[in-house]
C-alpha cells in the first residue's frame, strides 16, 4: 500500500484560549482530491497552514509524502515546500512584484538555476493565458480586482506543477462562469500532473465537481467524510442542512453574531 | 502600579529579547550557506538603495545645511566677541562631524526610511506575503530584511559624509553672510584643527545608527499583528525605539570613545 500524501493524526490547535482545532485526524491518499468545508472560523486554512508547515500544532503529528513535520526548522521544511502549491485565501500576492513577476517567483526560486529565462517566460504566459489574465503581466497587483488577484494567485500556485496543491477558497470573488472555468483548469491540471488536491470552498456545488471526496468540520472536528457526487444527500443531517443552506436543522451556529442574525432575520 | 511598571518591563523585555534574535537571524543569513539559494536578492538589494539612499538625499542635504548654519549663527556673536575667528570652523566642524551630523541625520533616516520600512513590512505581514514566501520555501529574512539591513547602514553611512559636508558648506555660507568670516579662513581652521579621526568618529555612529535603525523598523514590521490599527501601533513603536536607540548608543559611543 503506498503511503499517503497527507497524515494528519490526532492534531490539535488553539489561539490564546480560542480552541480551533481539537483531535482532528485524516489521511489523504497520493493523487486523490479532497474539499473541506465547513462553518465559518471551523478551523479549515489553519489547517491547510498546518498540512505546509506555516503553523505548528499544539499536539498531534502531521505527516506530508511520509515526512514529519511538527517541530521541524523552518530550513529544513524548505524542501518539502518546493513540492507543494498553496493558493492563500487572502491571495497573499507579493505586492512590490508586477503580475508576472509573481507567477514567474515560484520558478525562479523555487528551481533556482535549473530552468531558463525562456522556460519560465513560456510557462508564465501560458499559465496566464489559461486563467484568462493575458494582457495583465505588467501591471501591479494594487491594480487588480479580487478575482482577478484570486486568479493569479492559482497560476502561482500551480505554475511550478507541484504534487501537492492547497487551494484556499479558489472561487471566492469569481463570477459563476468563471468559476466553473476554473474548476475546469484545476481539473484538467490534476489530470494532467496527477497531483494530491485539497480545496477549501464555500461554493460546495462547485468543489464537489472538482474533488472525490469531501470532508466536513463542525465544532473544531472532521465530524464526516464522504463521496463529494452525494454530499447534498449524505446521511450525516449537519452536512445536509449546510450543503443545502437550510434554515432550520441541527446545525448550531448560534454563537453570539449567528444568535442576533437569527433573530434579524425572523 | 507596581503590576503596571511590571508589566512594561516585561514588555521592553520581550522586544529587546525578539530585536536580538532577529539580529542573530541577519547575521545567520548573512554566511552563504550551499543550498539556500541566491545569498542576497539583488533585485531587492538595489531597489532598497535606490529607495533609501537617493530618495532620501534632498531632505538630508536641507536639514544638514541649516544644522551647519545654525551651529554657526548660534557660535558666531562669541567667536566674533573673542576675535577667534579662526576658530569658527573648527568649532562648528567638530560639533557637526562628531556630533550633530550623525544624530540628525539619524534620526531624520529613522523617521522618514525607518518608518516606511516597518509600515512596508508590516503591511506584508498582515497581508500574509510574508507567509507566501515561506509556502514558496524562501526564507523571509533572508529575502526581505537582509537587504533592508545592508541597505539602511550603507545609505546612511553615505548620507551621513554627505551631509556632514552640506553642514560644513551650511556654517560657512553663514560665516561669511553674517558673521563675515572669510572661507579661506573657515577652510583652514576646519583643516588644521580636525583630525581624520574626528571624521570617521560620526562615520563609526552612523554605522551603529543605520543597525539600530534597521532592526528595530524591521523587526517591528515582520511581528505586527491584527490590521490597519497593528500597522499604525508597529510604525510608532519602531520611530520611539530607533530614536531611543540612537541616543543610547550615542551616549556610550561617545562615552567610550572620550
Amino acid at each position: 500500500m503506498t503511503e499517503p500524501a497527507i497524515r494528519i493524526s490526532e492534531v490539535h490547535k488553539a489561539y490564546g484560549s480560542r480552541r480551533v482545532l481539537d483531535g482532528i485526524s485524516l489521511d489523504l491518499a497520493r493523487g486523490t482530491k479532497l474539499g473541506l468545508i465547513g462553518p465559518a472560523a471551523s478551523g479549515k486554512s489553519v489547517l491547510c497552514k498546518l498540512v505546509c508547515g506555516l503553523e505548528q500544532p499544539d499536539r498531534g503529528e502531521i505527516e506530508v509524502f511520509g515526512e514529519r513535520i511538527v517541530g521541524k526548522r523552518e530550513v529544513d521544511l524548505g524542501p518539502l515546500r518546493r513540492r507543494i502549491g498553496m493558493l492563500f485565501q487572502n491571495y497573499a500576492l507579493f505586492d512590490f512584484l508586477t503580475v508576472e513577476q509573481n507567477v514567474a517567483f515560484p520558478l525562479e526560486q523555487g528551481a533556482a538555476g535549473t530552468l531558463s529565462a525562456e522556460t519560465i517566460a513560456e510557462r508564465v504566459a501560458a499559465r496566464l493565458r489559461a486563467v484568462g489574465l493575458a494582457g495583465s503581466e505588467a501591471k501591479l497587483t494594487a491594480e487588480l480586482s479580487g478575482g482577478m488577484k484570486k486568479r493569479v494567485g492559482i497560476a502561482r500556485a500551480t505554475v511550478a506543477d507541484a504534487e501537492l496543491v492547497i487551494y484556499d477558497e479558489p472561487s471566492a470573488g469569481l463570477d459563476p462562469v468563471t468559476t466553473q472555468k476554473i474548476y475546469d483548469l484545476l481539473s484538467a491540471d490534476q489530470a494532467r500532473t496527477g497531483a494530491t488536491v485539497l480545496a477549501i470552498s464555500s461554493d460546495v456545488a462547485a468543489l464537489a465537481g472538482f474533488v472525490d471526496e469531501i470532508a466536513f468540520l463542525y465544532d473544531h472536528r472532521v465530524v464526516y467524510r464522504g463521496p463529494a457526487a452525494t454530499i447534498a444527500d449524505a446521511p450525516n443531517a449537519l452536512v445536509r442542512q449546510f450543503v443545502r443552506g437550510d434554515l432550520e436543522g441541527p446545525l448550531d451556529q448560534a454563537g453570539p453574531g449567528m444568535a442576533s442574525l437569527d433573530r434579524s432575520i425572523k | 502600579m507596581i503590576s503596571g511598571i511590571g508589566a512594561a518591563a516585561l514588555r521592553i523585555a520581550q522586544e529587546v529579547g525578539g530585536i536580538v534574535l532577529l539580529t542573530g537571524q541577519v547575521l545567520r543569513a548573512l554566511v552563504p550557506r550551499p543550498g539556500a539559494g541566491a545569498w542576497i536578492d539583488g533585485r531587492e538589494l538595489w531597489k532598497n538603495l535606490y529607495k533609501m539612499g537617493n530618495r532620501s538625499v534632498p531632505i538630508v542635504v536641507l536639514t544638514a545645511f541649516f544644522a551647519g548654519a545654525l551651529m554657526m549663527l548660534q557660535a558666531g556673536p562669541f567667536v566674533k566677541k573673542f576675535g577667534a575667528t579662526g576658530l569658527a570652523g573648527w568649532g562648528a566642524g567638530y560639533a557637526v562631524l562628531r556630533e550633530i551630523g550623525p544624530i540628525l541625520i539619524a534620526l531624520m533616516f529613522s523617521g522618514r526610511v525607518g518608518a516606511n520600512n516597518t509600515a512596508e513590512l508590516s503591511t506584508m505581514t498582515v497581508t500574509e506575503q510574508l507567509d507566501g514566501l515561506r509556502a514558496l520555501a524562501i526564507d523571509p529574512v533572508r529575502f526581505l530584511v537582509v537587504p533592508r539591513v545592508i541597505a539602511m547602514v550603507a545609505m546612511l553611512v553615505a548620507l551621513t559624509v554627505i551631509g556632514d559636508l552640506v553642514a560644513l558648506v551650511g556654517a560657512a555660507v553663514v560665516g561669511k553672510a553674517m558673521l563675515e568670516i572669510d572661507f579661506s579662513t573657515m577652510y583652514y581652521s576646519i583643516v588644521d584643527n580636525l583630525k581624520p579621526y574626528d571624521f570617521l568618529h560620526g562615520v563609526y555612529k552612523s554605522i551603529a545608527f543605520g543597525f539600530a535603525i534597521a532592526m528595530s523598523s524591521c523587526y517591528f514590521g515582520v511581528t505586527v499583528r491584527g490590521g490597519a490599527v497593528g500597522v499604525g501601533k508597529a510604525v510608532n513603536a519602531a520611530v520611539v525605539a530607533s530614536a531611543v536607540s540612537i541616543m543610547l548608543l550615542d551616549f556610550f559611543l561617545t562615552y567610550l570613545s572620550a
